[in-house]
């Protein structure tokens, strides 16, 4: 089921409208949801055919020549650097033996000709027998084609994580409810270490009640008790994005909480965790 | 919205694209070269900046082409955003923002003229093409919903600067472009 924020969300991905931390928050919900990512690329398609209710202009022929000239010049390098096309320096040397090395060439070339023949018949026999393999791969082709693309997509999403993890801002990092927490409650902070700052994005989360408040927590292995983060309020959706703060450095967080505490918060945390997230 | 052979067929050539297949490139840029042109003239007005935003997308797309994901979006699409993007990176860096905002009303009328005028006519004969079921799906939305995704897709301005340029708050904003792209998806898909 997917909630009207989270369709807010999902249409204004879906149109590049989200900051780069709302864009990370929602990755992570997307990452987690196949619903969503479906109604993600449903609203990118929508979003896509506005181009088609624009004036129709007609590209000037001229630019496609320009584009595959560029593209050609862009093909060349790479076709040069294939290692059957790299030029080693001996051979411009060799150039001054050229006519002599032709003569030799020419007498050298009778005599391997015959042998060359024969050698050229069993390679056709061989390439009949890679033909005849090579349908056998084509057959699991597709197959091995879609393994291989998830495959690169499981090991992108690793290598973010890893990247994330070892230093690029924002690390993200997915709270769940806890025993005492709503079941169906979410967050997820995206957390800039550098500049000791987050942001953290709520769904399903229902009001701490009166005389209460939301704590937001930063478990830091440097500080013997959790560092407070500030007081979150959510909407009457249950759902909030707020910015936030440790209220001391925190260069070693180990995760982050929510809490249920007195209203205005606690400098240390007394209350129920109803949130958590390891980084 | 594209028929899905054609789907099917896009992603063929981009994925020859992926392997440095020039002539694959020339067929998808036949196949799309005139829909991003218009879409980055929309945006940029420029004739001159367009070809060069359009240079500059068809290098990305031939550059990337391995990277597309047809789990995320149809190729069309994905050539469509980067084009937007490209072109919106133009207007930022031209330090338009400013002047933009003060004509973005103009501009979005003349948008809207321009979708009334195809849409009235699409009305009089059967509806064939895909320029022709965006502009009546368009007119079947409320006018801020259509206001709205149209500020959102055809202008650099956020969601914020919509809400600030507008004069509505800015939950608001977000509601309708919400509600804009989710009936303009539902519209799209009864025609």
């Amino acid at each position: 089921m997917i909630s009207e924020a989270q369709q807010e969300q999902a249409a204004l991905y879906a149109l590049d409208l989200l900051s780069a931390e709302e864009t990370a928050a929602f990755e992570v919900e997307l990452s987690v949801s196949a619903e969503l990512r479906s109604l993600v690329r449903e609203l990118r398609e929508s979003g896509a055919a506005l181009a088609h209710a624009v004036e129709p202009q007609t590209a000037p022929p001229a630019l496609k020549q320009r584009v595959l000239q560029q593209i050609a010049a862009e093909a060349a390098p790479r076709a040069a650097a294939a290692p059957g096309n790299v030029i080693r320096p001996s051979a411009a040397a060799f150039g001054r033996w050229l006519p002599w090395a032709i003569a030799a060439g020419l007498m050298v070339a009778c005599a391997l000709l015959a042998r060359e023949r024969a050698q050229l018949q069993d390679r056709v026999a061989q390439q009949e027998q890679a033909t005849d393999a090579a349908r056998l791969r084509a057959a699991h082709a597709e197959e091995a084609a879609e393994v291989a693309r998830a495959e690169t997509e499981r090991m992108a999403q690793e290598s973010r994580q890893i990247i994330a993890a070892a230093q690029t801002t924002p690390v993200l990092v997915a709270l769940s409810a806890t025993k005492d927490g709503p079941a169906k409650a979410q967050a997820v902070v995206a957390w800039d270490a550098a500049r000791q700052s987050g942001t953290i994005k709520i769904n399903n989360l229902p009001s701490a009640g009166n005389g209460r408040d939301y704590q937001l927590w930063a478990v830091d292995a440097e500080h013997k008790d959790p560092i407070s983060a500030g007081i979150v309020r959510v909407n009457a959706d249950g759902t909030t994005v707020v910015e936030f703060k440790p209220t001391a450095p925190a260069k070693s967080v180990q995760a982050f909480a929510i809490s249920v505490e007195r209203e205005g918060g606690v400098p240390k945390r007394e209350g129920p965790i109803v949130l958590l997230g390891t980084a | 919205m594209i028929e899905p052979s054609q789907q099917a067929s896009d992603y063929a050539l981009v994925k020859r694209v992926a392997a440095g297949d020039q002539e694959a490139f020339s067929s998808l840029y036949d196949r799309l070269a005139n829909a991003l042109f218009s879409l980055a003239y929309q945006l940029l007005g420029d004739a001159a900046e367009v070809e060069d935003t359009l240079q500059e997308v068809c290098l990305q797309i031939w550059r990337s082409a391995a990277t597309y994901n047809a789990k995320r979006s149809s190729v069309f699409s994905w050539a469509v955003m980067i084009t937007r993007a490209r072109a919106i990176d133009r207007l930022r860096a031209r330090g338009r923002r400013q002047r933009l905002a003060e004509t973005a009303a103009d501009e979005v009328e003349k948008s809207v003229g321009v979708s009334s005028r195809w849409a009235d006519a699409s009305h009089v004969s059967a509806i064939k093409d895909d320029a022709a079921r965006v502009r009546s799906a368009l007119q079947t939305l409320p006018g801020d919903h259509r206001r709205a995704i149209e500020m959102a897709f055809f202008s650099e301005m956020t969601h914020a600067e919509i809400a600030q340029h507008t004069g509505s708050p800015l939950g608001t904003v977000k509601a309708r472009i919400r509600r804009g792209l989710l009936r303009l998806r539902d519209g799209l898909d009864d025609l």
